[in-house]
């Protein structure tokens, strides 16, 4: 099952990369930057360093790049493929991405990668899928299986509401998920985000966001865990 | 027009499964409190922490003379006793005090499953309340702690956190280490006491180091579909805690599944669930000599 399910995503993919026609909202290359002051219980106050590309092949599939330094000892990065196809209304789209965090502090690395399918409409962004995840101990004896972990299958999930059409010069969104640009929770460890963005030239987009992580909402006894608070500008070509 | 009868379609989806979830942690003993999947239902995990302390020290530490290098510890975890239904926890301590060899008794959580069966989980134990000449160790769960239940058991069974340890005559044996993660974290404080217990209590010789707590820290199959984990970042910081300092087992329970996973050297090990009419109820018996030997034994069927 799980061989036809890769071969189809592939055959998709591929149609994607080399398709042709307009696509759903107004996505161009963009090179963005941006700082983030973090706290958590476990790193406290940290600062982080973002890097990003976006990068649209064609109306049919994007890519985007993303790199995350972090003073916390903890350096992230991603690469996301997104095949994506419009529909009458909104636009589906498959979500591919290969996410690696170098968790120096504790020296090992967090390996995941994930396969999602999602739906995008002026004001909603919907997506679900499931990913596996690999931690790996720095200090490894290849005659040795003790010293990595295998997670196979994680739920994924996001949503996101916006308040003006994703086209617009300027957008607020709340997000729901357990994922975001440098990591990736476990399902019933859900992030609460707010973003926004504003044009100021042709060229140039401001970025902000605040993201909330609390602890235990399953436990039926929520806590605050960690705040990140973001801001950073783009070039848009 | 369609825009908004999509957006509105979305959101009630989402609130049912929000509800349905919640509908589903509670039974005839709880009230629905939805306040507590968003903020703290009672003392959050740093009050706890000073509560578990101030009681730890007017107590004293605890050291356990086994009289032998080998004894045997009893270990069992999510109970959810109510005041209707609480035989196998009952199976479990009848077996432990008939146990003629030296011994001690952990629980790993969710002693009960809803508010109002804290004095009953207390009339089964019969002695608990952490003192020296206890051999019954409890760990809170989540189930232990919400609807504001942390009060009745701190004055049940004093603390939530602490370390004992196990000797013959002058030579140490083995270091427990319970940890309060029943809502999904440790909490800047206790994390703290824990790197300086391990720090100190690492140097001292010990046989071996074991600890344990509810939540458990990996996310291996279905099986754990219902229960949380930790977050990524104390799963790092706490799995290569437990590799420096030469923890060799990490005991926990949550997931109602048997699981063994070693990563860096330690051994972690979930427990089944010992929760009458569930399937798979089991519970744990460790011969602790030079090696650690376990045993699962089945509750017996009705």
């Amino acid at each position: 099952m799980k061989k036809y399910l890769y071969t189809v995503i592939c055959i998709l993919c591929s149609v994607a990369l080399f398709a042709g026609n307009p696509g759903f909202g107004d996505r161009r290359y963009t090179i963005s930057g941006a700082v983030e002051y973090g706290y958590n219980k476990t790193w406290l106050h940290h600062a982080n360093f973002d890097i990003q590309s976006l990068m649209p092949i064609n109306p049919y599939f994007e890519m985007e790049a993303k790199l995350q330094f972090s003073t916390a000892n903890v350096h992230s990065g991603a690469l996301q493929l997104r095949p994506k196809f419009e529909l009458p209304v909104g636009e589906l789209f498959i979500e591919t991405d290969l996410y690696f965090r170098a968790v120096t502090r504790n020296q090992l690395t967090d390996y995941t990668a994930s396969i999602g399918v999602g739906y995008r409409m002026d004001y909603v962004s919907v997506l679900v899928g499931s990913y596996s995840r690999i931690l790996d101990d720095w200090n490894r004896d290849w005659h040795t299986t003790d010293n990595y972990v295998v997670e196979p299958f994680n739920l994924l999930y996001r949503l996101e509401v916006f308040c003006r059409p994703q086209n617009n010069n300027w957008n607020l969104s709340f997000v729901f998920t357990d994922i975001d640009d440098y990591q990736m929770e476990r399902m019933w460890q859900p992030l609460f985000a707010i973003k926004a963005y504003y044009d100021v030239a042709e060229h140039w987009r401001l970025n902000f966001g605040v993201q909330c992580k609390p602890t235990g909402m399953f436990h039926l006894n929520a806590t605050f865990y960690g705040a990140n608070l973001r801001a950073g500008f783009g070039y848009r070509f | 027009m369609k825009k908004i009868s999509n957006i509105k379609a979305l959101s009630v989806c989402t609130l049912y499964s929000v509800f349905c979830t919640l509908v589903s942690c509670v039974n005839d003993d709880t009230t629905l409190d939805m306040k507590g999947m968003f903020s703290p239902n009672g003392e959050t995990v740093n009050t706890r922490f000073e509560q578990s302390m101030a009681y730890d020290d007017a107590r004293g530490e605890i050291h356990l003379d086994m009289k032998a290098d080998d004894y045997m510890i009893y270990v069992c975890t999510d109970s959810h006793i109510t005041k209707k239904t609480h035989k196998n926890l009952d199976y479990f301590m009848a077996q432990y005090r008939a146990e003629t060899a030296p011994k001690l008794a952990i629980h790993l959580g969710d002693l009960i499953d809803a508010q109002k069966n804290m004095e009953c989980a207390d009339s089964i134990i019969h002695y608990a309340g952490q003192t020296s000449a206890d051999t019954l160790f409890l760990t809170p769960g989540n189930h232990d702690i919400y609807f504001k239940q942390w009060t009745i058991f701190r004055e049940l069974f004093g603390t939530g956190i602490y370390w004992f340890d196990t000797n013959n005559g002058d030579k140490k044996l083995d270091l427990f280490i319970c940890l309060d993660t029943a809502e999904g974290t440790l909490g800047t404080r206790q994390l703290k006491w824990l790197k300086d217990l391990l720090a100190q209590k690492s140097k001292e010789g010990y046989r071996r180091i074991i600890v344990f707590t509810h939540t458990h820290f990996w996310k291996q199959d279905d099986s754990q579909g219902h229960t949380s984990n930790l977050s990524m970042e104390e799963t790092y910081e706490l799995t290569s805690l437990f590799a420096q300092y030469g923890v060799q087992f990490v005991w926990s329970g949550h997931q109602h599944a048997r699981q063994s996973v070693i990563y860096k050297g330690v051994n972690y090990l979930v427990l089944d669930a010992t929760k009458d009419e569930e399937s798979g109820q089991a519970y744990m018996t460790v011969d602790a000599g030079n090696s650690m030997i376990y045993h699962y034994w089945n509750y017996p069927a009705e």
